[in-house]
């Protein structure tokens, strides 16, 4: 691939002919027949109250009159919030640690430990939830004696049933789960930062701290702005590993500690039957992506200019 | 103070140790590789757990931590009696369900969604980097927005479509409606940015058609990025959970992660045998990473780096 | 070969084409023959009803001439399946067997959006309402109407190591009230060898309250929802629960243990951890199945009561058959439940594979409900359970279920993090404080539902 920036097209002639159309029906095709339709009805449904096919009363916005004064739905807002949180100051720290720590090694050292670390990702979400879920017993689970003999604490650590710690027991698995993911990026933005920088600025008696934070960082602006957005966004969308490591109560967790947007959404949507509730959760974590995103081009337009 | 805390209080005494003999290089290595493969022990250990679970009898799953001490090994604290439930037949209409179909079953889905993603995604890709057409900026937007729905939300309504179509309860209704995912369309439009202007009009004027460009020209130039697409899309379909559950009724039509689930029902909690097939699950998609390690990360962080 | 580094997409690509093709024909080629339209669809979550019924319905489709199909799912596939079916306005099977506590989702709404055949005036016309126990038909009715057929009973008994109650001399017929088992208990949950660990409890209670309470909540007479369907679960009697729960479970003098589910289970039972375990019929079958090796030694007796000659059961669970309102052969459908629940023929085998006991009360005398199990130190836990049958407690369901269940459980474990900083004072205060709150939360909810309801009960 060329190393250039690649050229916004936009002074290039428009091209008369119906290739990009034809290339493109695919995915307008299926998109309409399996995606418009599901599509329209989750924006409008958050409007009305429905039973089923049958039933469709119009409230207007008083479902999401009923979100914000829903104590359980700002406790979701409040975990996933918390949980992105952690997931941009803990978990990507490590993932750039980690590839920091890799960095000087050997080709075939990096692909093992790449290896290594990616593993977590090659088992589904959902089994790993259910694996955790194991894993986390009181007095005879992996993490339970792994902690008591490393620690003295936590043989009886009831991960999955007290409060306080279903919250820190879906960030350990997350953490499993995505910080070698994470560090494959890094390690990769690591390799293309300029050694003669770094060099320049040790000579110049920087510390190895200041090195990193004033040289190597901005070398890997782009992708630490790319990973921490898609950490965020993710964040929000987490689903399928609190609903199956919490499976009893549906993704609540004891007094709704491990409860999520999306959980909730789907709690209300399908054991309840509510769809106009879970579209309005919808519409609510899309505005938050959207939101979002939006952070994410003004931040990528701002490192463009430097 | 028990084996463990010893070792590592052990370690940080050496790098204490050499840090203070001068030896600063040797030490910040040490610390680097020690603390690489304190996290590679991390990491590792719920797989080195699962492995010895699926060898371990089920009156002694919780016993020990990995495997009995070596005196107590006999048949009856490890054998492959897991491995011979889950190759059993499961009870359906139709006569007995083994293994090897649920396999089979997942990896049509996976490989067929996989290889016509990559066809669609990639042309859709190109489509969207090289030309320009009107209505182009609303589809862009419309695809930016449709992935920012929570896709649990769809899945009724697309149940009920699927229903229509006569598609339930068969593999075809899965794959379809999966042909195309926008997640895909973008990764490609990423890669064929970057194939310079001027090759695609030099094609033009030899006079190639466009899908003669984009067949010859262009996807020899994206292969890293089929190859690691190859990788995301196989990965996410072999372990999808929500659709197939919803979807697919007989027992013959299961896929992997829906049946393993089965084993974890109310009354027989078989977790030895889940955990069997958790393992032997995880084979293909180890096998497809490690051959396509470098394309998948060059791939994967092209996107990113190039911003 | 040129063809494979010629390939456009790449090798990978070309494998995974390759793989796709060859695995497509072989499912098309090993793919079994599709049956002919069932005129009935039956389906179930549990593989020992899966078992029962194959043998049961050659009979009905000879007797009846007509053809059904037997589908097993498990109960989580099962549920999502038939929410999103009826979410969608597909297609459904025409009887489902579904757990208690899942028919608030398939009941909300206006009684004529809901999709089940309503089978009050059945029952009552084929006299099976008088045959069966009472008490059952609460936890599949709504708003006055019964719309699904009670698989059971679930009457709860304690089971226990006997040998090692024995051995502690303990004689469980004198602890028959839960005053005298909590005494009792006291002074059998220790710590053994001074390691600081308590190594013996005297029950198994859930950490978070869940089932545990609930069981003892109907035990004394609570309930979650009242037979109006409204929350039922704030009162007095309920805080009062709680705080005896809190103690036992989490006070300094607790003789609770929470053992979890499955294999910890086993070891628990195994290496005397925990003494008296919940046992309602299901799970007596469960123990015997998981822990082979502890025949002999267990033994089932009556939960003790709350006050001198009081209920000395509960229930827990329950599974029901549902008919969907729009099969096309509603009656056909009917004797296929009954001929599935009722034949009387089946249930004296069906209790030896599974332990549960049916609601109805003339197959409590057929023989095999007698016999000795020599697991449970030959005792004849058959008549036991059925001796409880009749008191076993009703449980009223609700739309909103499951809200209510999370509901409780939500403002059991705030009391137990107050109780976990303040210890005792101002517990009941607060417990009363959470349980209100928790029962106007699901009020919210049940109000949500009412916007459709136009003018029912």
């Amino acid at each position: 691939m060329s190393g250039k920036v690649p050229q916004r097209p936009s002074g290039r002639p428009r091209y008369k002919g119906k290739a990009p159309y034809l290339f493109l029906s695919p995915y307008i095709v299926l998109t309409a027949v399996f995606f418009l339709v599901p599509f329209v009805n989750a924006i409008l449904l958050a409007f009305y109250e429905t039973n089923g096919p049958r039933s469709r009363v119009f409230v207007g916005l008083a479902n999401f009159v009923f979100l914000f004064t829903d104590s359980v739905f700002r406790r979701a807002l409040f975990n996933t919030t918390v949980f992105a949180l952690v997931s941009v100051f803990i978990q990507l720290p490590l993932s750039m640690a980690l590839a920091m720590l890799l960095n000087s090694g050997g080709d075939r050292v990096k692909g093992f430990f790449r290896l290594v670390f990616f593993s977590p990702n090659l088992v589904g979400q959902v089994l790993v939830g259910i694996v955790f879920s194991v894993l986390f017993t009181p007095r005879y689970g992996l993490v339970n004696r792994a902690f008591q003999m490393v620690l003295r604490w936590g043989l009886e650590a009831r991960w999955l049933s007290e409060p306080r710690l279903i919250m820190p027991a879906i960030v350990l698995t997350s953490l499993w789960l995505w910080v070698g993911f994470n560090m494959i990026y890094f390690l990769a933005a690591l390799q293309t930062v300029d050694k003669t920088l770094q060099e320049a600025a040790r000579i110049d008696g920087a510390s190895p701290w200041q090195i990193f934070w004033h040289v190597t960082l901005p070398s890997m602006r782009h992708v630490v702005i790319f990973v921490v957005i898609m950490s965020v966004i993710g964040s929000y969308q987490l689903f399928e590993l609190p609903l199956t490591l919490l499976s009893e109560s549906y993704g609540y967790g004891a007094d709704d500690a491990g409860l999520t947007l999306i959980t909730y959404l789907n709690y209300n949507a399908f054991r309840c039957g509510d769809l106009g509730l879970g579209s309005a959760v919808g519409w609510v974590v899309a505005l938050i992506i959207f939101a979002i995103s939006l952070v994410q081009i003004r931040l990528g337009r701002i490192a463009e200019e430097d | 103070m028990n084996l463990l805390q010893i070792l590592l209080v052990g370690l940080f005494v050496v790098f204490l140790a050499l840090r203070l003999l001068g030896r600063r290089q040797i030490a910040s290595r040490f610390a680097r590789w020690t603390l690489l493969c304190l996290g590679a022990v991390v990491v590792l250990a719920p797989f080195v757990w699962l492995l010895a679970a699926v060898f371990k009898d089920r009156s002694v799953l919780n016993e020990y931590i990995f495997l009995p001490p070596f005196e107590q090994w006999s048949a009856k604290t490890l054998n492959l009696n897991n491995f011979r439930e889950l190759f059993k037949g499961r009870p359906s209409l139709t006569g007995p369900v083994y293994f090897w179909e649920y396999v089979l079953n997942s990896t049509v889905y996976a490989t067929c969604t996989t290889v016509l993603q990559i066809f669609f995604c990639s042309l859709g890709g190109y489509a969207l980097a090289k030309y320009e057409f009107r209505g182009k900026t609303a589809l862009t937007l419309f695809m930016l927005g449709s992935m920012m729905i929570p896709s649990v939300l769809l899945l009724a309504p697309l149940y009920k479509m699927v229903v229509d179509l006569g598609l339930v309860d068969s593999l075809a209704g899965l794959i379809i409606p999966g042909m195309v995912g926008t997640y895909g369309i973008f990764l490609f439009r990423q890669a064929c940015l970057a194939v310079p202007n001027e090759m695609l009009d030099a094609a033009r004027l030899d006079g190639c058609g466009e899908f003669g460009i984009y067949l010859r020209l262009v996807m020899p130039l994206v292969r890293p990025m089929a190859a690691a697409f190859c990788l995301i899309c196989f990965l996410g379909n072999w372990n999808a959970f929500f659709a197939p559950n919803v979807f697919l009724h007989s027992q013959d039509k299961l896929t992997l992660p829906v049946v393993l689930n089965l084993y974890l029902g109310e009354f027989r909690h078989d977790q030895g045998v889940f955990l069997t097939g958790t393992a032997l699950s995880m084979i293909p998609p180890a096998v497809l990473f490690f051959a396509l390690q470098r394309e998948f990360i060059s791939g994967l962080t092209s996107g990113a780096v190039k911003g | 070969m040129r063809f494979v580094s010629n390939f456009p997409y790449g090798r990978a690509p070309l494998w995974l084409l390759v793989i796709a093709i060859v695995s497509l024909g072989l499912r098309v080629a090993t793919s079994r023959r599709r049956e002919a339209r069932p005129d009935l669809v039956v389906v179930t979550h549990t593989e020992a009803q899966f078992d029962a019924y194959r043998k049961a319905i050659p009979r009905f489709e000879r007797e009846h001439g007509v053809k059904v199909q037997l589908q097993f799912a498990n109960w989580a596939s099962l549920q999502a399946r038939l929410q999103n079916a009826i979410l969608a306005g597909t297609e459904v099977p025409d009887l489902a067997e579904v757990f208690a506590g899942s028919l608030g989702f398939f009941t909300r709404g206006p009684v004529e959006d809901i999709g089940l055949l309503d089978m009050t005036d059945r029952l009552h016309s084929d006299g099976l309402d008088k045959r069966l126990v009472e008490s059952r038909l609460s936890l599949w009715s709504t708003r006055g109407r019964v719309y699904a057929l009670p698989h059971d009973v679930h009457p709860v008994m304690l089971a226990y190591r006997r040998d090692l109650v024995e051995a502690l001399g303990i004689d469980v017929s004198k602890l028959d009230t839960w005053d005298k088992f909590v005494e009792v208990g006291r002074q059998v949950s220790r710590d053994l060898d001074g390691d600081g660990v308590i190594d013996r409890y005297m029950l198994d209670m859930r950490y978070d309250g869940n089932w545990a309470l609930q069981v003892l909540l109907f035990q004394r007479g609570g309930q979650i929802f009242d037979q109006q369907g409204e929350v039922a679960f704030a009162t007095e009697d309920t805080a009062q629960l709680v705080l005896w729960y809190l103690r036992q479970a989490r006070g300094p003098q607790r003789i609770g243990y929470e053992c979890g589910w499955g294999q910890p289970v086993v070891k628990a039972l195994t290496d005397g951890l925990v003494l008296f375990h919940w046992a309602p019929d299901w799970r007596s079958w469960i123990f015997a199945d998981e822990a082979p090796g502890l025949s002999g030694k267990m033994a089932l007796m009556p939960l003790p009561a709350w006050t001198p000659g009081g209920r000395r059961t509960s229930t827990w669970g329950g599974t029901g058959l549902m008919i969907m309102k729009q099969t096309r052969h509603p009656d056909l459908a009917w004797a296929l439940a009954k001929h599935l629940y009722f034949d009387t023929a089946e249930l004296g085998e069906r209790f030896l594979l599974t332990n549960i006991l049916p609601p109805l009360k003339d197959a409590w005398n057929l023989p095999e409900f007698d016999k000795p199990f020599p697991y449970y130190s030959n005792q004849r836990i058959g008549q036991m359970y059925a001796a409880l049958a009749p008191e076993a407690p009703p449980v009223y369901s609700s739309p909103v279920d499951d809200a209510g269940r999370l509901g409780l459980d939500r403002a059991f474990n705030r009391s137990a993090e107050y109780y976990a900083r303040h210890g005792e004072a101002g517990l009941l205060e607060e417990i009363r404080a959470q349980l209100a709150a928790a029962a106007a939360d699901v009020r919210r909810l049940a109000g949500r539902e009412r916007i459709l309801v136009k003018g029912t009960l």
